[in-house]
């Protein structure tokens, strides 16, 4: 199992390698660069921006700037910006890191907590009520473009009732302990909510087909003969063999993590590595472009990884040497 | 609440957060608001706007508040965009940065409505005979945020420090500031110690001198003075990343608000500075907040927002609804910013993209006859009252109107008249041929005209320029947008077979010369367009002795706005309003041309 880790983590290297070597081409062969899209007013003198261009290193041929990213990003340097004047990268992604982090976490259980049970209870009495219900809504959930959810929730949850706050991580700057603690999850509920329930339906819809597809093999019918209670049957048998689809879901999802959510993030301005990932794109502000592409590269290479290690927990029969 | 009338409800925030997904790109374009000058982004003064028909009889507001002041409370202000933290005015660059260094910072001298040079920091000022000095004398009682006070040193530190050497390479733009001064080439060179062009005299005067005669003496003077004492020590290579780039404690300035605490891409809150030289400000503090278009509306009617600046305001849509609450009052002014279609006049291999001996003309609209038939094949009063619902404006010239350039009867005026259009295409030997004409030798012609995304009215704008055009006979083969930052890139090249392409300029209030854009030696001379004549009254108008004289000036200017609406190098299209919304609460705003926020020590707010 180790070793099988330490194989899968030493492929990274190159993979990674690649990966950054791919992005920084793409991004490079776009037309414009960081400065391209600073022709504001005429009073800045554009000898001025030619000065900066050289002070970028953007006049270097593509691979002598991809040498110089990558040999300051070998020894942890990821650095400065070239939009965001005197702003190292670093500084940047950390700053947005976390709420990303939280909010996708968030919608995350969200989505866990509302899909399993639903997706549980629809293959335990297929065709009921609740299982109609529960499709209906799911797909409703899939069917809605998120700004529209994100705008609907604002509306009820924020404008009428009052309930929630409508933008931002937090109400008031310099809240601490405990009231900044209540305040964050208080401005987490409606973009999270947001999020989360519209990916409920994929899961919730593949819970159910696999529990149903299990119910029906022979090992659960020997299992139910031999007088196991219908309790142990449907979550030591069922729900365990089903899970893997699930498993391997989830591992895409925790690559995503980090991806952020654009617009929900816009529409609640949750200042998170979405908007500045869109940004830094829009702005050409190469450096922090293929900060957030390493960063995602590697999470979802983790993911991967996870839930690779995942289905041998699950499933007994799945080992790796 | 009925639930017809709350589906309506949602129905139409959602179109607006459609309309938001653009606006977020607005503030993207080079050519729109977010990146300016001091006082780059501007809007029609209060005046202008109500002899022109756009006032929304809030007119009165700033001249009569309702009673006398209070003291004390909080206002929320609203932008759609987080700064980007760069909180030293050397070397910010966007519009929402400078929404927070406005109310910390301010300059020697600033505008007043008319964009005339009023007293701020300098109390009074005066030039030698040969305008290439110029004399500030200083307030005496002013005191920086931690209590220092400010003095001729301080603005002597801020200019040598746009003149240091390493001032660009550390991100620095506003070298225009101090480019005009005396030894500049020497001190950014390195050859000198001291920068010759700017001198205290004493605690309390400063001595600016210019290489040569000055006509734009106050404008270059009126950048943001920062604190010697908090900046003193570091290098100007290294202020940009300097812990007083960022830290609210550490952005020190002499405004009647001081940032004291901030919550990144979210809030920033900026609290009276009771020891204002021009008094203590009525408001406890200002917060500003970054709030998403699509929400701006419900903000506003619960209270939540007492304030939205530019860039962006209200959304011409909604200004009807925001209007029709009775806790908001809106006001619509001029933006000096323009949007154009160009004509790119002349070719050229890339790498001499100003070496107009590699220039080769662009046959296809070498002819005045045909750029004036489509002036008035346009339907620009349409894209006013269709795509803008009427607040903005067509451009005939490129002055906006609260400029002291600006004279309606200077240029000529082409209407929209399809019938004018095709009577000077005939005349001029574009011969119809099926649906389309001919060029004069009767070959195929066709015009390639080019657009960028980020600005949602301009890209509607393109197809129907393609529409019109092809009413009056024209064939535009209208190519798919780009992003800014590509559009731009192509724009820049000589070399493309671009025949028209859009985009827009937003144009600081300082002063009204356009040679920046418009000489045909300079860089942003996007259409490549040589015209001599052009050139020369343009320069004629920053000539010393003659262009000391503010009416000598306005007549050259005139004579150039008239000879540029002649010749239509570029057919300006439109100005787009600005609509500002307060709280009815909220009194003491001055609503000028450039800027709501140099007075904010005198907003009240009714409790």
């Amino acid at each position: 199992m180790y070793k099988y880790i330490t194989r899968r983590v030493l492929q990274f290297i190159p993979m990674l390698f690649l990966v950054t070597i791919v992005v920084y081409g793409l991004a490079q062969a776009a037309p414009g660069d960081p400065l391209s899209g600073e022709i504001l007013d005429p009073d800045i003198p554009a000898e001025v921006l030619e000065e900066r261009r050289e002070a970028l290193g953007l006049n270097d041929p593509i691979p002598v700037q991809y040498w110089n990213w990558l040999s300051s990003v070998a020894v942890g340097d990821f650095g400065q910006s070239m939009h965001y004047t005197g702003r190292s990268v670093a500084d940047l992604v950390t700053s947005r890191i976390m709420n990303t982090l939280y909010l996708s976490l968030f919608a995350l259980g969200v989505t866990i907590l509302v899909a399993i049970p639903i997706g549980i209870y629809s293959s335990k009495k297929p065709y009921s009520l609740l299982d109609y219900s529960a499709t209906t809504f799911a797909f409703l959930g899939l069917a809605t473009p998120n700004f529209f959810a994100a705008l609907i929730a604002i509306y009820f949850f924020s404008f009428q009732l009052g309930w929630f706050p409508s933008q931002g991580t937090v109400s008031s700057v310099g809240l601490t302990g405990f009231e900044y603690f209540i305040d964050k999850i208080r401005h987490l509920i409606l973009p999270g909510f947001t999020l989360g329930l519209a990916s409920t339906a994929i899961y919730m819809r593949y819970l159910r087909t696999e529990m149903l597809e299990v119910m029906g093999s022979d090992f659960i019918r020997t299992a139910r003969a031999k007088g196991l209670g219908p309790s142990s049957v449907l979550y030591k048998h069922t729900l365990r063999n089903a899970l893997i689809p699930i498993i391997t879901l989830l591992g895409f999802e925790f690559g995503t993590l980090l991806s952020g959510a654009v617009i929900t993030e816009a529409v609640f301005n949750y200042p998170g590595l979405g908007t500045l990932f869109l940004n830094s794109i829009q702005n050409r502000d190469y450096p922090v472009i293929m900060a957030i592409n390493l960063i995602l590269a590697v999470t979802i290479l983790v993911g991967n990884l996870l839930a690779d290690i995942f289905y041998a927990i699950v499933d007994p029969r799945i080992r790796y040497d | 609440m009925k639930k017809s009338t709350w589906l309506i409800s949602v129905l139409l925030l959602s179109s607006s957060m459609a309309l938001a997904a653009c606006g977020d790109n607005n503030a993207e374009g080079p050519d729109n608001d977010e990146t300016d000058g001091q006082e780059a982004i501007n809007e029609q003064n209060n005046n202008e706007s109500n002899e022109d028909g756009n006032n929304n009889g809030n007119d009165n507001e700033n001249n009569e508040p309702a009673g006398e002041a209070q003291s004390g409370g909080t206002i929320t202000a609203g932008m759609y965009s987080a700064p980007d933290h760069q909180f030293n005015p050397l070397f910010y660059t966007t519009a929402y940065d400078a929404n927070i260094l406005d109310l910390t910072f301010e300059s020697l001298v600033k505008q007043d409505e008319n964009l005339e040079f009023i007293p701020s920091l300098a109390h009074d000022w005066e030039f030698n005979d040969e305008f290439t000095e110029l004399t500030y004398y200083l307030e005496e009682d002013v005191t920086w945020h931690d209590g220092e006070p400010f003095t001729a040193d301080d603005v002597v530190f801020t200019y040598t420090s746009i003149a240091d050497p390493d001032y660009v390479s550390a991100g620095g733009v506003r070298t225009n500031y101090a480019s005009t001064l005396l030894g500049y080439e020497d001190y950014v060179a390195g050859d000198a110690d001291t920068l010759e062009g700017v001198e205290a005299i004493d605690d309390h005067t400063v001595q600016f001198t210019f290489t040569d005669p000055n006509i734009k003496a106050l404008a270059d003077t009126s950048f943001y003075i920062v604190a010697e004492h908090i900046l003193g020590d570091i290098p100007v290579g290294e202020m940009a990343e300097h812990s007083s780039a960022y830290t609210a404690d550490e952005i020190i300035g002499t405004g009647p608000f001081n940032l004291t605490d901030y919550q990144e891409g979210e809030q920033y809150i900026l609290d009276s500075y009771e020891d204002y030289w021009q008094g203590a400000p009525y408001l406890d503090s200002v917060v500003w907040q970054v709030v998403d278009e699509a929400i701006m509306t419900g903000m506003l009617q619960n209270d939540e927002l007492h304030l939205l600046n530019r860039p962006g305001g209200v959304p011409a849509a909604d200004a009807d609804d925001v209007e029709a609450m009775e806790n908001v009052e809106i006001l619509e002014m001029q933006d000096l910013g323009y949007q154009y279609m160009a004509f790119k006049h002349h070719h050229g291999p890339n790498d001499s993209l100003l070496d107009k001996d590699t220039w080769v003309p662009n046959e296809k609209v070498q002819d005045v006859e045909l750029r004036r038939a489509i002036a008035h094949a346009i339907n620009r009063e349409g894209f006013v009252d269709g795509l803008m619902y009427g607040a903005g404006q067509v451009m005939h010239a490129t002055f906006p109107e609260a400029s002291w350039a600006y004279n309606e009867d200077a240029p000529i005026k082409y209407d929209y008249d399809v019938d004018r259009a095709n009577e000077i295409l005939d005349e001029a030997g574009y011969e119809w041929d099926g649906d389309f004409r001919t060029n004069p030798e009767g070959g195929e012609f066709t015009l390639n005209l080019d657009y960028p995304t980020g600005n949602e009215i301009r890209e509607r704008v393109a197809p129907i320029i393609q529409e019109n055009l092809q009413e009056v006979g024209i064939q535009v083969n209208l190519n798919s947008p780009r992003e800014a930052s590509a559009h731009f890139d192509r724009v820049e090249e000589n070399d493309t077979e671009m025949d028209m392409f859009l985009a827009g300029w937003s144009l600081a209030s300082g002063d009204p010369d356009p040679s920046g854009y418009f000489l045909s030696t300079a860089a942003y001379n996007y259409p490549r367009y040589d015209d001599e004549t052009f050139d020369q009254l343009m320069l004629e108008a920053i000539t010393a002795p003659d262009a000391f004289d503010q009416d000598y000036r306005e007549e050259k200017y005139n004579e150039w706005s008239e000879y540029f609406s002649e010749q239509l190098p570029v057919i300006p299209l439109y100005s787009q309003n600005v609509i500002y919304a307060h709280n009815a609460n909220l009194h003491g705003i001055t609503f000028k041309t450039h800027q709501i926020l140099d007075d904010a020590h005198l907003w009240w707010l009714e409790q």
